[in-house]
């Protein structure tokens, strides 16, 4: 009985170990989601005319993307080593053996959104801003972001 | 009696020995390419502009500095095989290509043959540059050459046997490389015809957008359906229409340039220097390029894992 209790309870702990470990890679993805929601589909889809100008929505755009980009490196702390079922995107293995290079990359793209915040104005500002700011998601994406399908 | 039986079976097998020997020998001897004289001046517009579609940049320049035009060469390039160290391509007359006759080069970009005579691997993709136009090569050539002399020799590759002898690349060219020159398809229009010599010659897009065999061979029939990267992280998407279907031509011509997707994301990974290098190019080859990708009828690739697992 006492046996079956212990086998019991090992299986469970470790089903919830796993658990958790999607659960953080979930996190992670619905983190990079969220900006990618706030860069692309609202910053680009203005900037090249598929939506329309809306000051609001790209004022809010940017305040997101700021809120997010701050919540990276806690967010990414740990290696869940495994992508979220289905992912077509997931985080390399390379951010932890380089986390603090991972980390790097971060204040030149907070630096680049403070650069551009409250300075767009219109469809060529906004443009110029997205440009601005995806240099810096991109200097990290070359290195750390692996496509999955 | 028995000792004549001996004798015969010695025989035999000396003589099988020496046929495969030199069958070996002959298969895998490297054959250079006689220079045909030049038919005009080198044009360094055009030799920079095929520098960018082929993509030179991204494998040797030196890496983790900022300055593409500095092919010292060096970095590491994982595969299935061992790893490739990239060779200095600068410039340089000790360390690089500075002595390299124009006859070198071309042998080297178009055939996969060194100066000394020997088989370059086929991670240096002459396997699509050798459809390049022979004038196109000389102008790559002579653009190279303003480029920044860059000192250092690059250390060998780390290849376990049977994969470190280079003469067994001979072998390999014999099985894998298509060496038909590229034929204009006169039904089409001059810009699907660039598209298409950009694509599968200088652009080698087909070497990473390709699934490959167990040899490193790509499987002609699934050409651009993508497959695992072969440098190994990750997946490397299908370039037919059955994964670009819904984008359309133009939105294939500004992606080239910025990384941009339609649905909404911006490229990652090796594609990223991949944009940076065609963003550089005249918008006229994007756009041929973009032309030729729209036009592959869809192809079924192999299907990625479900989910990712494990990893350090």
């Amino acid at each position: 009985m006492k046996r079956t209790l212990i086998v019991v309870g090992t299986l469970v702990l470790g089903a919830g170990a796993v658990m958790a470990q999607q659960e953080i890679a979930v996190q992670q993805d619905n983190l990079m989601r969220s900006q990618a929601k706030s860069m692309y589909g609202v910053i680009l889809k203005m900037a090249k005319g598929e939506i329309p100008y809306n000051q609001k929505a790209a004022d809010e755009a940017i305040a997101n993307l700021e809120a997010d980009v701050a919540k990276i490196a806690k967010t990414f702390e740990v290696n869940p080593k495994q992508a979220v079922v289905n992912a077509t995107y997931g985080a390399s293995p390379k951010v932890w053996q380089n986390k603090a290079d991972f980390d790097s990359k971060i204040p030149p793209l907070q630096k680049a959104i403070a650069d551009v915040k409250g300075k767009i104005h219109d469809v060529a500002s906004l443009k110029a801003a997205y440009t601005a700011m995806n240099d810096r998601c991109n200097d990290c994406h070359e290195t750390y972001r692996v496509k999955l399908k | 009696m028995e000792s004549a039986m001996l004798r015969r079976t010695i025989y035999v097998i000396l003589v099988t020995t020496v046929a495969a020997v030199a069958a070996y020998w002959w298969l895998t001897a490297p054959t250079a390419l006689a220079l045909p004289a030049p038919t005009r001046g080198p044009d360094l517009a055009n030799g920079q502009e095929l520098f960018n579609a082929g993509g030179c940049s991204s494998c040797h320049a030196v890496p983790n500095q900022p300055d593409r035009l500095r092919l010292g060469g060096g970095l590491a390039l994982g595969s299935p095989f061992g790893t490739f160290y990239v060779p200095n391509i600068s410039p340089d007359p000790n360390d690089g290509i500075g002595r390299w006759s124009e006859a070198d080069f071309v042998n080297a970009l178009t055939r996969g043959i060194s100066p000394e005579g020997t088989h370059y691997y086929p991670a240096f993709p002459y396997t699509s540059y050798h459809i390049a136009d022979i004038d196109d090569v000389r102008d790559l050539f002579a653009y190279l050459k303003t480029l920044p002399q860059v000192a250092g020799r690059v250390r060998d590759h780390d290849l376990p046997f049977p994969f470190n002898i280079r003469r067994n690349v001979g072998i390999w060219k014999w099985l894998f490389m298509d060496v038909r020159p590229f034929v204009p398809d006169a039904a089409r229009s001059a810009q699907w015809n660039r598209g298409a010599y950009l694509v599968n010659g200088f652009g080698h897009c087909a070497e990473c957008h390709s699934p490959r065999n167990v040899l490193g061979g790509v499987i002609s029939s699934q050409r651009f359906a993508g497959g695992p990267n072969p440098e190994g992280e990750g997946w490397v998407p299908n370039i037919t229409q059955k994964g670009l279907g819904s984008w359309s031509e133009s939105d294939i011509a500004d992606f080239l340039e910025t990384g941009d997707m339609p649905e909404g994301d911006s490229a990652s990974g090796s594609m990223r220097p991949v944009i940076k290098n065609l963003a550089q190019l005249k918008p006229e080859d994007r756009a041929a390029m973009a032309a030729y990708l729209k036009s592959l009828p869809p192809v079924d690739g192999p299907t990625p894992p479900k989910r990712r697992e494990g990893g350090d």
